[in-house]
């Protein structure tokens, strides 16, 4: 049997690699795409805990996130959509208007 | 610890409030185009106020220290804030001198201000409801928020109908001020949470927080100079003047006026009314620091003022330089200095004000403040040339002139302190006497040579009017200072009592051994010793002095400071 | 672990306050479908009377002195909740009341806006109720995600597109982090409650336990982009300066006090046990966020970038309530919120009194010489920036006072320096907006609105950030009771003081 630590370790590269993903990556959608796998990467860390902790707390907990990243994702989506259509294009760089 | 002494009427809130009505009544009802109805209305609302101020000299008792025509409502009562007002001996005077000066503020104003009347007379009479309760409030939290309110309508004074650089010199006194209350405002939480610890009781009663807060030596010294902070920008104190010049060059005439007459005291008043009596230790330890500031402070402004162009700067200068005197007899610790800076208080609120209003008569006819463009006034105008001439003589000092007693009484204080204090505050009347001397020819005498001046129109009754009273008093207190120094004496002795000053201490060596000690001594004892209320009377007010500004140097008893007050030691019987 | 079905249904009346507003905003969506175009503002009136039957039964619940935990620890109906209950149900309301005018000129006919408005209002209520990290997510991300449409409500203006990217991006990475930071928390403590990880904490020594001080770091960084703090800023001035001006000034002040509640609840009853060890950090996000969002703010042109550099050191003063760690420094918190309301929103609502279609009002240059113009106006303005430069007699400085005065209290003598030092720095660029309102001549005819709504609106948060100032009692009562049910669990003794 695999053991837990390693669902936590493998949650932890997940996280890391989105947030890295979110701060690297100039591309609206792949961005929003690096923040799911951000919380992909919570909702495994919360599913080895629960496991770990024999506790069904986290696994409600995870399917709570899941739910939620979809309204994100919809909303997110929406978001991007409406400024394509404004500015044709996705790239964070040319997103520009308002001074950093 | 001073009593609060209740009053039939409650005086000081009327007295107080009544210009903040003023104020809403000309904002609410009245309409931009009435300008008589403003001008008018205005000015009889600061006179009733004068009038109605009245009664606080006539019932005042000038023969107890406590606090009178107080007033205590409860306010915030979670936090133990309350609507305290009350005055004593320190501050009477100084809300008599508020009142006067701020009907002549609005008098003078008449003929300068031509636009915005109806912001302009809301705004001077708001500044006198805060500079009022300044000087009435007894309240820690109340007096902080009268103190800060004064600030706006200063600012719109000098930053709307200012001349020159009048935004930058707006922003420059509100920030500067601002600065040194916010580190007050720390100092005074301080000693709220001191207070609560020591007693267990919220309050943010400044009587209370005097007199039955005993603090340690090293909290002293910070909190004192939290405090030092905020006043001395307030008075202003030699490094932290710069923000002054500019504030008072580019106010209109009134707001110059309030400026130097009241609002300078306030930082004078504070360290009179916090500084030394709740810092006693760290007071007597500073001595050296705050003189050499004084010092410096008193021919830095005589010397600057020596060469200005500007009438307005030089007048400006002048002011630093009086402030100093002021402060140098109030840290000089003795009754005879202190009674002195306090009559000097409003010595320069009178002839500093007077030297506003005369500049701005001049410049409201020829739109300039160069000394150059002048000369030889006096052959044109010469009731004008009389009234400057009485109020220059009062600002240097001339005997017979209110100037010279308050200067006097200093000299005295800071000769008793260290002959060398005196040494450079004569220096300091020498020089400001060349300065305003100079002044004086350089406007008055010689010929006409610029020809504008050969049709200048000579004082108009609404100008001799409002100068008078002033003119009144600076010969009042010049001749006859004994009513003055009568209601400031047992205050002033009780204070000195407080502080109980070293050079009374150095003398009395023996008594250095209780040095630890003392400043718990001094609170618990001084408290016992002198029942409330026993009408302790100042030495200052020897009636030599008072009669006679000439005679000789009265015999000042330093036994005051130690008056029934055996423990402390401070008896200075080696002095003798 | 086997669940009996036999759950008892709670007493409900306790959150009939959230019960009403989502029956509500279901309503209140469907109605809009009937109404025409032209006249939308009629949902906006209805929203109105929802939040007021809210704010009532909140206000009825408050006075009653609840103090229930609901749903097995889900969520509590104390003081605490109760009073942002009723500061958000204030903060909507007068947003809604600002809407009214402005969403006719940018043309947005949409009847949603209420609603999404009132679906961020569920969401911050259910926040300050909050006690447990799942219903602590839930109720921020349905804040958070209605927020990002309406930043992005003006669909025609890049900009405003432009700033609901840049904030749902920015969000939802903090949501992450802040996520990953519970879900530690959970690992650690085995429990999603707050006091059960707060006794979890109690009972084992975990300052040393890295899983514990990265868990912390998390969540302070997930917060600290919620309530603004720097260095987690950057997205508020964009957003702030892109999003539509009402949405601008709720911005401003619900979701940051919303944050303010939840922080308030993670830190003080779940990870109190490492207090040293935020403490420490918080103290320099409190140093950071005043000075820099002073500083910076002093170099903006338009009013709204000033504002929400202002809104970050806002953020700074609140946080050393927090630091301080006392009694008092828990209330002025609340006190600091409440009074921030009233002014901050009155700031913006000045913007939104003098922008018409073509986008003048938010240059602080359009406030030029609107003291002559309408002298009410430029006074109301005058004592919005006294207050929020704490100067008295306004609310602000009372908030302020308050604050300081735990500072000193706790013995935060620098902070509380650093603080004041600030605070009268943040009356300079304050000023230069009074400075070009009274003091400047005026370059060209001004249009001021006069929409009933928004004066009276305008009125009542002039009345009462001056009202705060003059007599604060009450509030001050208000709030050091509200802060009383998470005192023991912060540990700190309930006295007088």
């Amino acid at each position: 049997m695999v053991p837990i630590t390693y669902y936590l370790w493998l949650g932890a590269i997940l996280f890391m690699i989105g947030a890295v993903g979110v701060l690297t990556r100039r591309n609206a959608i792949i961005i929003l795409m690096c923040i799911e796998l951000m919380l992909n990467g919570v909702n495994v860390t919360l599913i080895a805990f629960a496991q770990r902790l024999a506790d069904l707390g986290g696994q409600v907990f995870a399917i709570f996130v899941i739910t939620v990243a979809a309204g994100e994702a919809a909303v997110g989506l929406a978001i991007i959509i409406s400024l394509f259509r404004n500015r044709s294009t996705l790239n964070v760089d040319e997103i520009n208007l308002l001074k950093w | 610890m001073p009593k609060l002494i209740e009053f039939s009427a409650p005086i000081l809130t009327i007295t107080c409030f009544l210009p903040l009505l003023g104020a809403f009544w000309i904002a609410l009802f009245t309409k931009k185009e009435q300008e008589k109805l403003i001008k008018y209305g205005a000015f009889v609302i600061s006179l009733v106020d004068f009038v109605i101020s009245l009664p606080l000299v006539y019932y005042f008792d000038p023969s107890t220290h406590n606090f009178q025509f107080a007033e205590r409502y409860s306010w915030i009562p979670s936090i133990g804030v309350t609507y305290l007002m009350g005055i004593d001996g320190i501050s009477i005077l100084l809300v008599m001198l508020t009142t006067l000066l701020s009907a002549i503020a609005v008098l003078c104003s008449f003929a300068a201000i031509t636009e915005r009347l109806k912001e302009y007379y809301v705004c001077l009479l708001l500044l006198e409801t805060g500079m009022l309760g300044t000087f009435m409030a007894l309240d820690f939290f109340l007096f902080y928020v009268f103190w800060e309110i004064m600030l706006v309508p200063m600012y719109f004074l000098i930053g709307v109908w200012g001349g020159g650089r009048k935004l930058y010199s707006a922003i420059k006194f509100f920030l500067y001020t601002l600065f040194g209350s916010v580190l007050m405002l720390l100092g005074i939480l301080s000693l709220y949470f001191l207070h609560f610890q020591a007693t267990g009781d919220l309050t943010f009663d400044i009587v209370k927080i005097t007199y039955q807060l005993q603090i340690s030596r090293d909290v002293q010294f910070w909190l004192f100079l939290a405090f030092f902070i905020g006043f001395a920008i307030k008075v202003p104190m030699f490094p932290f003047h710069t923000w002054l010049p500019d504030a008072h060059t580019d106010a209109p005439t009134a707001g110059s006026v309030i400026l130097a007459g009241v609002l300078l005291k306030m930082g004078t008043y504070g360290f009179i009314r916090f500084n030394l009596p709740i810092f006693p230790e760290a007071s007597k330890m500073l001595v050296p620091f705050m003189v050499l500031l004084s010092v410096i402070g008193i021919i830095y402004g005589a010397l600057v003022a020596m060469a200005q162009q500007d009438i307005k700067r030089l007048v400006a200068y002048s002011s630093v330089s009086h402030l100093g005197f002021v402060m140098l007899g109030l840290f000089a610790l003795n009754p005879q200095g202190i009674a002195g800076g306090l009559l000097q208080m409003i010595n320069h609120g009178l002839s500093t004000g007077a030297l506003f209003l005369i500049v701005g008569m001049v410049y409201e006819r020829r739109h300039t403040r160069m000394i150059s463009e002048y000369g030889g006034l006096s052959h044109q105008v010469p009731v004008f040339t009389v009234i400057f001439a009485i109020t220059m003589f009062s600002s240097i000092g001339l005997p017979g002139l209110n100037g010279f007693v308050g200067e006097f009484l200093i000299l005295i204080g800071a000769f008793q302190a260290s002959w060398l204090y005196a040494l450079f505050a004569v220096s300091g009347i020498v020089l400001g006497a060349a300065y305003m001397l100079w002044l004086f020819q350089r406007m008055m005498f010689g010929q006409i040579t610029n020809p504008a001046n050969r049709n200048l129109a000579d004082c108009n009754l609404r100008e001799v009017v409002y100068m008078v009273p002033i003119l009144i008093f600076m010969f009042w207190i010049g001749l006859y200072p004994k009513p003055y120094l009568d209601m400031m004496g047992p205050t002033v002795e009780k204070l000195v009592e407080r502080v109980n000053h070293p050079t009374y201490q150095a003398v009395a060596k023996k008594s250095q051994g209780t040095e630890q000690g003392r400043a718990g001594t001094v609170q618990r004892v001084a408290g016992k010793a002198n029942p409330e209320g026993t009408p302790m009377r100042a030495k200052v007010n020897s009636p030599q002095l008072s009669g006679d500004p000439a005679a000789p140097l009265p015999q000042v008893s330093p036994a005051s400071a130690g008056h029934g007050n055996g423990a402390t030691g401070s008896t200075p019987e080696g002095r003798r | 672990m086997v669940q009996t079905l036999n759950i008892p249904l709670p007493d409900l009346s306790a959150i009939a306050p959230e019960l009403i507003l989502t029956a509500w905003v279901c309503g209140v969506l469907l109605i809009d479908l009937f109404i025409p175009k032209d006249r939308k503002h009629y949902v906006g009136i209805l929203s109105l009377v929802g939040l007021t039957l809210t704010f009532l039964c909140s206000g009825y619940l408050y006075l009653r002195g609840e103090n229930l935990s609901l749903f097995g620890g889900m969520l509590a109906v104390d003081g605490f909740a109760l009073y942002f209950k009723m500061v958000f149900v204030v903060v909507v309301m007068l947003t809604i009341a600002i809407s009214l005018r402005y969403l006719p000129l940018e043309e947005i006919n949409l009847g949603e806006y209420y609603g999404i408005l009132l679906f961020a209002t569920l969401g911050m209520m259910v926040m300050a109720a909050s006690t447990d990290l799942i219903t602590i997510y839930l109720s921020l991300e349905l804040m958070s995600l209605s927020i990002y449409i309406l930043a992005g409500f003006i669909k025609k203006d890049p900009k405003s597109i432009e700033a609901a990217l840049k904030y749902f991006l920015l969000g939802a990475f903090s949501s992450g982090i802040l996520l990953y930071g519970m879900a530690l928390l959970y690992g650690l403590s085995g429990t999603t409650n707050l006091s059960g990880i707060g006794s979890y904490f109690a009972q084992h020594d975990l300052s040393h336990e890295p899983t514990a001080i990265l868990a912390m770091i998390l969540l302070i960084a997930g917060f600290a982009f919620k309530i603004a703090a720097v260095p987690f800023h950057m997205w508020v001035p964009d957003v702030y300066e892109g999003a539509p001006t009402p949405v601008t000034a709720f911005m401003s002040v619900g979701p940051k006090a919303a944050a303010f509640a939840a922080l308030m609840r993670i830190f003080l009853v779940a990870i109190v046990a490492v207090r040293p060890h935020w403490n420490s950090i918080f103290w320099g996000l409190a140093v950071l966020s005043m000075t820099i969002g002073n500083v910076v703010a002093i170099a903006q042109t338009s009013l709204k970038r000033m504002l929400a550099y202002s809104s970050i050191a806002h953020a700074g003063y609140v946080l050393i309530g927090i630091v301080a760690g006392n009694q008092i420094g828990y209330a002025s918190v609340l006190l600091y919120v409440l009074v921030y309301v009233f002014m901050n929103l009155g700031a913006f609502s000045m913007i939104i009194l003098l922008c018409t279609k073509s986008g003048r009002g938010d240059q602080i240059k359009d406030f030029t010489g609107l003291a002559r113009v309408n002298p009410w106006a430029a006074a109301a303005f005058v004592v919005f920036f006294l207050s929020l430069a704490g100067i008295p007699p306004t609310g602000g400085f009372v908030g302020k006072l308050y604050i300081f005065a735990a500072a000193i209290q706790a013995n935060y003598v620098g902070l509380a320096i650093i603080g004041v030092l600030n605070s009268a720095i943040s009356l300079y660029y304050y000023f230069r907006v009074v400075m070009a309102m009274y003091m400047e001549e005026l370059p060209g005819p001004l249009h001021l609105s006069t929409h009933p709504v928004l004066v009276f609106a305008l009125t009542v948060m002039v009345l009462a950030t001056l009202f705060l100032g003059l007599y604060p009692g009450p509030f001050i009562d208000a709030a050091m009771s509200s802060m009383a049910p998470l005192l023991p669990k912060a540990g700190v003794l309930a006295s007088h003081f």
